[in-house]
């Protein structure tokens, strides 16, 4: 087995081991970044710009594959390496569960296509236990946590308006873009039923920092960018970390197991070279796990060695456990007001201009659900795709009658999704599969899950409020958005993308498997930084919060190292 | 199964016959035969779009009949007009052409249609569908609407329904038209995107997008025609 030696080891090349690989490497700490996927190339990879008859196939894909329902995630233009499933490397459900689970093999990992909402956590979020006695609340505050989301949204870029909402608490902030037509006309119905939409907070930049361009407003932020105007992982943590020349990528390389040696502590990593199909040895005096929620439990749970016969650190038995995604619900609408609507270039930023922050946070004590959810929005004259109009022809048959209809409607759809938070279970975790294997031998995740009323009462409020919103506006609901994903009325787990929670923190070490920072309980070389330590899930999109605890403990382990402790 | 036909649409030739014409004259106008600036201009525009979506193309898998019905199809379903050109100017044939050239599956959804239309056109008019005159084209067509109006009700939704999919494909009778809904669904699906995906069909529809600015900005004008149809008018 080939060795290398290494200060620190880290698994995963996406927003939280991006960020630890570029901090320790920064300050001079030699660090080895396994990616279980390719390096990626903005000039090849990305698509920015293209047009769909730049390709024989519009984008439909080879054999208009798209119609089928067999087309790359989020469209052929999105830049992903991976999906919804991956060719021999199965995960299996419990009989009785639906999981997704979205996996993107590639440097950047999903950070290169996502939707770069980024909001921060706030103090209620961090002590939702000792406010309503449900859940857990974490080993920090949100007073621990502000300089490190000061940090991060420096480092990374995001948009906003300070507006003194507790439950969205205000950044550094870049300006955001004016809004949308369509936008203010929410706005508006918001006002009227009292939903307050604020500027957006998205990791783009409008101003130019760290040699990076302001955003030139194309709205293809899913596609990658040329400029490097949003965050992606790729760009902004990974390039700058292997320029430190302490950083050291190795790509291709499938993470199996954390090795520990005699007296208890973590080695390394034995990882699968998938160009050699052999296995290899990473050396280290520390091991960080990055490689997104599932990824870091499964990994913890296949390190079984006589000081871990149940998997690494994981005394505590909850290695997988409390396993959270997001609560998604969506519906679509028109809006006839917008109807022959007077053009515009509506792609902006890359995603809604406005959002809705969760604005009953000191209601709850009225409502039949615990926790809260924010409101993101689609609509605008959107570049047209295989699908853009099919449901518009078929309601108006064919011929010139058709041409006008399109026209006329062209823009005048609207889109709003709530994003909720879900209250940790315990009929909601990942264990190891016993009997499958993938393509490299490693045993793959078995998922469990459930959600609970708690959950089901609130994606009925988001629907209410929903059709409120679009029938103050004058416009007509058009049903639950995308029925096959959403059949029961709230989206399939894991289909949201923001699976977290697998590796909680925590002060006590039989109910949690990390400390307050990120270290595992029962190894003190071994940390955790993705979503894995979660304690809940707020209803903010995990990302800037797995940026901002990743940037906090990579000073710490750099501190540990530096006094010998590590 | 693909196989090479080998022969291009008609209306690409006569596109490379303008481009020839175009490119004698102006080899002649050191002769003294000038040609209008502005026609030279349009002809070149044409000849653009014919590379993109006609001029180069070689029919990969659909026979002359076949294509020419699909043709046919593209001018019916996505007609020209004064916001722009058909969905045979939009590449429709060629793009459905290409898919089925590598989809086992969507080039049975078109060969199997395209004869079950010529069935239901012989046995209605006499002749195949190509061939017929508009107004039985037409017809054809509306019948096709009326069978998908009172198969399908008010649900528009492309996944949610049995026929989304290939599977209830069949000639049952030539009269029922139910037996050509799926064929007929996926010919208007993909003529559809092939003209609003062109640069034809997205000048029609007037997007704007895909540009680059240094500052977003979004239109008075646009603000205020919203807001004067909408509840707020007022606000």
């Amino acid at each position: 087995m080939a060795e290398t030696d290494y200060d620190v080891v880290v698994v995963g090349a996406g927003a939280g081991g991006g960020t630890m690989a570029r901090v320790l490497g920064e300050q001079g700490i030699k660090v080895a970044l396994l990616e279980a996927g390719p390096m990626i190339d903005p000039q090849k990879d990305f698509k920015t710009h293209k047009w769909p008859y730049d390709y024989g196939h519009r984008t439909a894909e080879r054999g208009g594959q798209a119609y089928f329902g067999n087309g790359t995630a989020y469209g052929f233009f999105t830049t992903v390496s991976g999906g919804w499933q991956i060719d021999g490397e199965p995960y299996t459900s419990a009989p009785g569960t639906k999981f997704d689970w979205f996996r993107s093999r590639v440097v950047g990992g999903r950070t290169n296509h996502y939707g770069r909402m980024s909001f921060r956590f706030s103090d209620l979020d961090f002590k939702p236990y000792s406010r309503d006695g449900i859940g857990w609340d974490w080993p920090i505050s949100y007073e621990d946590v502000a300089p490190w989301y000061d940090r991060a949204e420096e480092y990374i870029g995001v948009t906003g308006t300070v507006e003194g909402i507790r439950s969205a608490p205000d950044g550094k902030f870049h300006d955001p873009p004016e809004p949308k037509v369509h936008e203010r006309l929410m706005r508006a119905a918001g006002k009227r039923l009292g939903v307050p939409f604020i500027a957006n907070r998205r990791a783009v930049i409008t101003r130019s920092i760290n040699g990076r361009l302001p955003c030139h407003y194309c709205g293809q932020c899913g596609r990658g960018c040329l400029t490097a105007s949003n965050y992606s992982a790729s760009q902004v943590d990974v390039f700058p970390a292997m320029k430190t020349g302490n950083v050291e990528v190795i790509t291709e390389a499938m993470a199996r197991e954390v090795e520990v040696n005699e007296s208890g502590l973590a080695s390394g990593v034995i990882y699968v070279d998938k160009a050699e199909r052999r296995e290899k040895r990473v050396r280290a005096r520390a091991v960080v796990l990055a490689a997104s929620a599932c990824e870091t439990a499964r990994l913890m749970l296949n390190s079984n060695s006589k000081h871990f016969p149940d998997g690494i650190a994981n005394g505590s038995g909850l290695v997988g456990r409390y396993l959270m995604d997001t609560v998604g619900f969506s519906l679509r609408g028109t809006l006839p007001a917008l109807e022959n609507l007077p053009r515009y270039d509506t792609d902006g930023f890359g995603g809604a201009h406005l959002y809705a922050p969760w604005w009953l946070w000191d209601d709850h004590h009225k409502l039949d659900f615990p926790r809260g959810y924010h409101i993101e929005m689609g609509g605008g004259f959107r570049m047209p795709g295989p699908g853009s109009f099919s449901s518009l022809a078929r309601a108006t048959g064919y011929g010139a009658q058709l041409k006008q209809k399109i026209r006329e409607q062209y823009g005048t759809g609207i889109g709003l999704s709530g994003r909720g938070e879900m209250i940790p279970n315990n009929q909601s975790y990942m264990d190891i599969d016993p009997a499958v294997v993938d393509r490299w031998g490693i045993p793959v995740p078995r998922f469990h899950f459930s959600f609970s009323d708690y959950e089901w009462k609130q994606a009925r409020h988001m629907e209410r409020t929903f059709r409120d919103l679009i029938e103050a506006a004058g416009g007509k609901v058009l049903g639950i958005g995308n029925m096959a994903r959403e059949s029961q009325g709230i989206a399939v787990p894991g289909s949201i993308i923001h699976e977290v929670g697998t590796a909680r923190m925590g002060d006590n070490p039989g109910s949690s498997v990390l400390n307050k920072y990120c270290q595992a309980h029962e190894v003190r070389n071994l940390f955790v930084a993705d979503g894995a330590t979660f304690v809940s899930n707020p209803d903010k999109n995990p990302t800037l919060t797995i940026n901002a605890l990743s940037w906090r403990t990579a000073e710490y382990l750099s501190e540990e190292l530096r006094k010998g402790n590590v | 199964m693909s196989s090479k036909q080998g022969f291009v649409s008609i209306e690409a030739l006569s596109r490379r016959d303008a481009l020839r014409r175009i490119a004698l004259a102006v080899t002649a106008a050191g002769l003294g035969r000038g040609i209008a600036p502005a026609d030279a201009a349009e002809v070149h525009q044409q000849v653009n779009q014919e590379r993109t979506f006609r001029g180069e193309y070689e029919v990969k898998y659909f026979n002359e009949r076949e294509f020419r019905t699909l043709e046919r199809l593209s001018e019916l379903i996505v007609p020209a007009d004064e916001g722009g050109p058909s969905g045979r100017e939009g590449g429709a044939p060629e793009f459905i052409d290409l898919l089925s050239s590598q989809n086992e599956e969507l080039a049975g959804i078109f060969t199997g249609g395209i004869l079950w239309l010529d069935n239901a056109s012989n046995h209605r008019y006499g002749k195949r569908f190509a061939e017929a005159d508009e107004e039985l084209q037409t017809a054809m067509l509306d019948s096709l609407v009326a069978a998908e109006r009172e198969d399908r009700g008010d649900d528009t939704r492309w996944d949610t329904r049995e026929y989304g999919r290939f599977s209830v494909f069949g000639v049952r009778t030539p009269s029922d038209m139910r037996s050509g809904l799926v064929f007929f669904d996926w010919a208007r699906r993909l003529i559809v995107d092939a003209y609003y995906t062109s640069p034809a069909g997205i000048k029609d529809l007037g997007f704007v997008g895909n540009a680059s600015h240094t500052e977003y900005k979004v239109p008075r004008e646009s603000i205020d025609y919203a807001k004067g149809r909408s509840p707020f008018r007022d606000a």
